[in-house]
């Protein structure tokens, strides 16, 4: 293990795509040296997350000034919290490259460009940093949505631009406001994310500055009622990007708050949790409600991740240990299980034409491996217990009963919810009598059989062992309460509805 | 004294103005334009001599360099500007119109 | 704490093993290699012969311990551990759940060897197999699970493999719809099953959270989270065991091959419901209101179910409904406190209702997949083994002394009677006869009478040694199982209720001699007219009845799944679609169309200004020029 790992995970990558945009590579060399690219990021990542000793602070710190004068600097260091998150994206990208094998060049630098600057976004520990990180990483989208996407890419394009530079801007201002209360309280200008932590924020300004974070990673998330353009950019954006927005960028909105939102804006947050946990749990009823009337899986599919986003936001907004660590799971969880389900989608449109789910039938007589790893994957989205998925949202369920007990109940019916749809499609695309679309459809090829295979085995593993993950994540989550006794001070009243059955803190 | 010249200075320059905003004619406006410089150029010469040193000769001498290297370019782009419409009329060229 | 066994957690492994191995086969090289029936057949059977020899060495290591340490638990690994909630991969045999042990291993590995025979030529054999397996796997988590989340593991399994196995015949859309059906119902069930879960952790469940521990904390729960956690829980049992009102989605399960029927839908998945509420009677028997209603909703499905049952014309529905209604029993004996009564019924039923599917599927077999009563008839002579055995589990079911189910159900009735709860007892007395009634209908039509279709008559015969020798075997069982726990007043010693004692919380009513004789002599009335109606009606075959007024009622089952559909189904898909047309565009998305259209105005707006002329661009800057001079030399001044 050498010294600048995190750098060179982030910049590999980087440096790559921008390589392959200047050079007239042909669409094989890029394909290969994006998946050369992406295979020694894995190995790295998984060299880091062996070394990786979990004792809930910051790790792999790499730290030099950057901009003196305004103390800011590059400033990188991962915990478990980003660990996980890290570890999902360096495991899953590869896997693009193996299964999506005739794209334009460009659309795979892209995917390179996005791949590092997602890494830098969960590895920075400077805000300005971060920001940076952050704006590199929507980047790409846009053009690999706007250039490679579906035939209503436009408008779909137009929508997330709309709804990101306005969250990013409410962000910068946001830290910007951070960055002047810091020199008002402490008189040096710093921008680490652990000095945060530090100020004490009150008053109208605050608030605000605590809502332009908060609506720039809502509108990641998606957390009703910003959720709106994500179906239309989920179902119009190319596979692979789909699955890095679903299985990766969203959950870096989730880390988002729990990063910047939980510590340093404390006071705030304990007061508008409720609300947020309200908007959580309504956006996961209201999209798995949605995902029922869909006729295209793709936009199902769409509307099934956002659902599950909102049980994952949850989590965090509970404010207890049980929630925030499912949320943290959950997310590796969800990344593992909806985007196999988002690159299941794609080979099923590359094969058939067709996204209507009416249009299919009869796949899983004709493929049994691909409908048995849907399945799996399937089920893992629908938490069933034995895979990924039931940890997690068991231990947010949990949580919440705790922290409101009608916010329990409601998250619960993401049990019913979600499977309604999911059994729907199934039932629709993979049994009943197969038709002149599915008629001739392939199985899984050998190289797509085994680039799938890990992801499948590690859902199920994920269910059965998790102790070993939740080992390295739990020692940062304990850490994140002990900083902030007031926050888990205030939980214990919200539950004025139902007073007697509020549970006493033991 | 001084006066004397810079209210030919400014006449000239409002006939300039005069020239651009009212004729058509792609060769009377870049005339107009010429007329602008040189109304500068007189208004230069005209405060060096005031103040007792070169400063405005060197600005003038300028000017009328860039003039020059303007009235190429411009002649250029005239010469275009016929070959695509066939016309010099300047209201004939409003691809910008909203 | 009791000692610790490492084999406990074999006897799960070895069925969940053999499931990954024959559907790896299946899967990989099935097709390639054209693998035998019979192969499949033999690995499957080797899982569930295994459990079975397991379960009765640890069925040997508890008898040997003294009664009050009857503990054997085994810690495979821990589960997961945030902060206070710590779960361990555990297992725990004590009593309770080694008589499931037992029961279920033993009818899973004979009906796994009946469907060896059953399912001969079906293309998917070894997918099959791999589900059966796969089931009871998870059913012996469910079983052999120590704590409430480990149990929750195999409970949501079992719900899988039964959503695969009924919708295994997947080319037929109704199957499939069936198959949604149950999974969706059951997670219903499910969402209380985890709530509950959610609000005993937060009770008392941070000193460890199996049930142990539970059992020695639950002295510490309020009333109030108590009986919250009572009722959620029992949510989740109606869900699985198909109590009013989640019952609907048993009957349309009957959609699968018959030995899952037997296995799943009758023996072993749908007793799990009462299973939890035994394994929970620490909590329960503390709170009197939640076992009253447990024990009303027991006995009213049982009604209901009973009802339906004497008007079904398929005989597996016959015997679905049949089902949902001993369950009902079960319940109400569980509701009532007599945890032990419910547990026996449980144990007695899985033997003769398993047996009576077995024999419905060789019938079903013999004529070529019909399965309606009225095209049958007469098959007595033809097959005398299946004849005889289904009448001994008919009997059996019927409450006849001494078969089996009379004990079992007498037993729980007596409870209700002693324990005061009289309009119980009397409705489960006439459902008793009720039991009796369609029971011995269908057996009549069946193999009484006259054929009513020639040419299938002509080509039944009777089914191969693989699945007569089960339904034997089950008869046997049918016959004497009863006697584990008899009665004092017939000489017994109440050995299974002995045997259960340590790991359930009741306490025995103390009633009269003649309570007990009035509880029998009515159960015996009961079955006495039942069964004699149904001659009356049926014994010299009688053609198919048309149903008017109530009967025709109670033929569409009260129109229950039709009202559901209407008022939970159909609201539901149009909440949906009425999000996606209307709410999403119009309401959610309208600040960012907003957004759009705000710039689109501006543009407008700012339009006129761009003319294009070369000449008014001069104009503006030479105003705009005019404007800053001014501005600036009045700034100077």
């Amino acid at each position: 293990m050498f010294e600048h790992v995190l750098s060179v995970i982030i910049f590999l990558p980087i440096l790559a795509g921008l390589l392959l945009l200047v050079t007239p590579a042909s669409r094989t060399i890029a394909r290969v040296s994006g998946l050369i690219i992406s295979l020694a990021t894995l190995v790295l990542s998984l060299d880091l997350y062996a070394n990786f000793s979990a004792t809930g602070h910051l790790e792999f710190v790499e730290y030099i000034p950057w901009i003196q004068s305004l103390g800011v600097s590059y400033h990188l260091g991962i915990d478990g919290i980003s660990l996980f998150i890290l570890m999902a994206g360096s495991v899953l990208l590869p896997m693009v490259y193996l299964v999506f094998t005739t794209k334009e060049k460009g659309y795979y630098a892209n995917l390179l460009i996005v791949q590092g600057a997602m890494a830098g976004a969960v590895c920075a520990a400077d805000m300005i940093l971060f920001y940076v990180f952050w704006e590199v990483m929507l980047l790409p989208v846009f053009f690999m949505l706007g250039l490679y996407g579906g035939p209503k890419r436009l408008p779909a394009t137009l929508k997330i631009t709309l709804y990101t530079i306005a969250g990013s801007l409410l962000m910068l201002a946001a830290i910007v406001y951070l960055g002047v209360s810091y020199h008002a309280q402490f008189n040096e200008w710093n921008f680490a994310i652990s000095k945060m932590a530090q100020l004490n924020l009150t008053g109208r300004v605050a608030a605000v500055a605590f809502f332009g974070f908060m609506i720039a990673f809502a509108i990641k998330i998606p957390l009703f009622p910003f959720h709106t353009w994500l179906p239309d950019a989920y179902t119009e954006a190319p596979t692979a990007t789909t699955f890095v927005l679903s299985a990766i960028m969203a959950k870096i909105g989730v880390y988002g708050v729990i990063r910047f939102v939980v510590p340093v804006f404390d006071e705030q947050f304990a007061r508008f949790a409720i609300l947020l946990a309200y908007s959580g749990v309504i956006g996961m009823m209201y999209c798995g409600l949605a995902a029922i009337a869909q006729k295209d899986f793709k936009r199902m599919l769409a509307f099934s991740s956002a659902s599950h986003m909102g049980i994952i936001a949850l989590g965090v907004f509970c404010m207890n240990m049980q929630a925030l660590t499912g949320t943290i799971y959950q997310i590796v969880a969800h990344a593992t299980s909806t985007g196999v389900l988002f690159l299941f989608a794609g080979i099923l449109e590359d094969r058939t034409n067709t996204r209507t789910i009416d249009d299919l039938g009869g796949i899983a007589a004709k493929a049994p491996v691909f409908a048995l790893f849907f399945a799996i994957a399937m089920l893992a989205s629908v938490g069933l217990p034995g895979t990924s998925g039931f940890i997690g949202e068991f231990m947010i369920i949990l949580g919440a009963i705790k922290f409101n007990t009608v916010i329990g109940v409601l998250a619960g019916t993401s049990l019913i919810i979600g499977v309604c749809y999911m059994l729907w499609m199934f039932q629709r695309v993979f049994f009943e009598k197969s038709n002149a679309n599915s008629e001739n459809f392939k199985d899984l090829s050998l190289v797509e059989g085994l680039t799938f295979l890990p992801v499948i085995i590690l859902i199920i593993v994920m269910g059965i062992y998790p102790q070993p993950f939740l080992s390295k994540i739990t020692p940062s989550v304990a850490l994140q309460f002990s900083q902030n006794p007031p926050v888990i001070a205030q939980t214990v009243t919200t539950n004025a509805l139902l007073p007697e059955l509020t549970i006493e803190q033991k | 004294m001084i006066h004397n010249y810079l209210f030919l200075s400014i006449i000239l320059f409002c006939l300039g103005i005069v020239g651009v905003i009212s004729r058509r004619n792609v060769f009377t406006v870049f005339m107009s334009i010429e007329l602008m410089l040189n109304a500068a150029n007189l208004a230069f010469i005209a405060f060096s001599r005031v103040h007792q040193n070169m400063d405005g000769h060197v600005l003038a001498m300028m000017v009328m360099a860039v003039a020059a290297a303007e009235a190429a370019l411009a002649l250029a782009v005239v010469i275009l500007l016929h070959k695509h419409k066939s016309k010099l009329d300047t209201n004939v060229f409003s691809l910008l119109k909203g | 704490m009791g000692q610790s066994v490492n084999y406990l957690g074999l006897i799960p492994l070895f069925p969940l093993l053999g499931s990954v191995l024959i559907g790896l086969i299946h899967v990989f090289a099935g097709k390639k290699f054209r693998i035998s029936e019979k192969f499949y057949g033999i690995l499957a059977c080797v899982g569930p012969v295994l459990s079975f020899i397991l379960a009765l060495k640890t069925f040997v290591a508890l008898k040997a311990l003294a009664p009050e340490s009857r503990f054997l638990c085994h810690k495979a690994f821990t589960w997961f551990s945030v902060g206070e909630l710590h779960i361990d991969m555990g297992f725990l045999a004590d009593p309770l759940s080694c008589l499931m042990l037992l029961f279920v291993t033993f009818i899973g590995s004979l009906i796994h060897i009946y469907s060896i025979g059953y399912m001969g030529g079906d293309k998917n054999y070894g997918k099959f197999f791999s589900y059966m397996n796969l089931f009871l796997g998870a059913m012996l988590v469910l079983v052999l699970g120590d704590s409430p989340v480990v149990m929750f593991v195999g409970w949501e399994g079992v719900g899988l493999c039964s959503y695969l196995l009924i919708s295994f015949y997947s080319e037929d859309r109704s199957n499939v719809l069936a198959g949604n059906k149950a999974f969706i119902v059951n997670r219903i069930g499910d969402l209380g099953f985890v709530l509950g879960m959610a609000f005993l952790f937060w009770g008392i469940g941070a000193s460890g959270f199996d049930f142990l521990s539970l059992k020695a904390h639950s002295g510490n729960l309020t009333p109030a989270i108590a009986l919250t956690v009572c009722l959620l829980l029992f949510v989740g049992a109606t869900g699985k065991s198909a109590q009013i009102p989640l019952y609907v989605w048993l009957p349309d399960a009957m959609a699968g091959p018959t030995p899952v029927s037997a296995l799943i839908h009758a023996a072993t998945m749908v007793t799990a419901g009462v299973y939890m509420v035994a394994r929970f009677s620490f909590i329960y028997a503390n709170v009197e209101l939640a076992g009253n209603i447990i024990a009303w909703v027991g006995i009213l499905t049982a009604l209901l179910a009973a009802i339906f049952g004497m008007f079904q014309d398929d005989i597996k529905k016959v015997l679905a409904y049949s089902t949902v209604s001993q369950l009902g029993y079960m319940f109400a004996g569980v509701g009532v406190a007599a945890y032990s009564a419910g547990i026996f019924h449980v144990f007695t039923h899985a033997f003769f209702k398993a047996l009576l599917f077995l024999g419905a599927g060789s019938v079903i077999y013999a004529l070529h997949h019909q399965q309606n009563i009225w095209k049958m008839g007469g098959l007595k002579s033809k097959m005398p083994k299946t004849y005889f055995t289904m009448v001994i589990g008919a009997l059996a079911l019927s409450g006849c002394p001494p078969f089996s189910g009379f004990f079992s159900k007498d037993e729980i009735l007596y409870s209700a009677l002693a324990t005061g709860h009289y309009g119980i007892w009397m409705v489960g007395v006439l459902v008793a006869g009720m039991t009796a009634y369609y029971t011995f209908r269908m057996i009549f039509v069946v193999f009484h009478g006259t054929p009513r279709d020639q040419h299938a008559f002509d080509h039944a015969k009777e089914s191969p040694a693989v699945m007569t020798v089960p339904l034997i075997i089950l008869a046997v069982g049918a016959l004497f199982a009863g006697f584990l726990n008899l009665p004092a007043i017939f000489g017994g010693s109440q050995m299974v209720t002995h045997w259960l004692a340590p790991s359930l919380t009741e306490h025995h009513p103390h009633a009269s001699l003649f309570i007990e004789i009035i509880a029998i002599g009515a159960s015996v009335a009961a079955f006495v007219i039942g069964i004699k109606i149904a001659y009356t009606k049926f014994g010299q075959g009688a053609p198919a009845p048309e149903f008017k007024g109530f009967a025709e009622f109670a033929y569409h089952k009260f129109y229950v799944d039709e009202l559901y559909h209407a008022i939970i189904v159909q609201p539901y898909k149009a909440i949906g679609s009425i999000i996606w047309k209307t709410l999403e565009p119009n309401v959610t998305d309208s600040p960012v169309k907003a957004a759009s259209k705000l710039y689109m105005a501006i543009g407008t707006a700012f339009k006129v200004f761009q003319v294009g002329y070369v000449r008014i661009y001069a104009i503006y800057m030479i105003v705009g020029l005019s404007l800053m001079s001014l501005f600036l030399s009045q700034s100077l001044n």
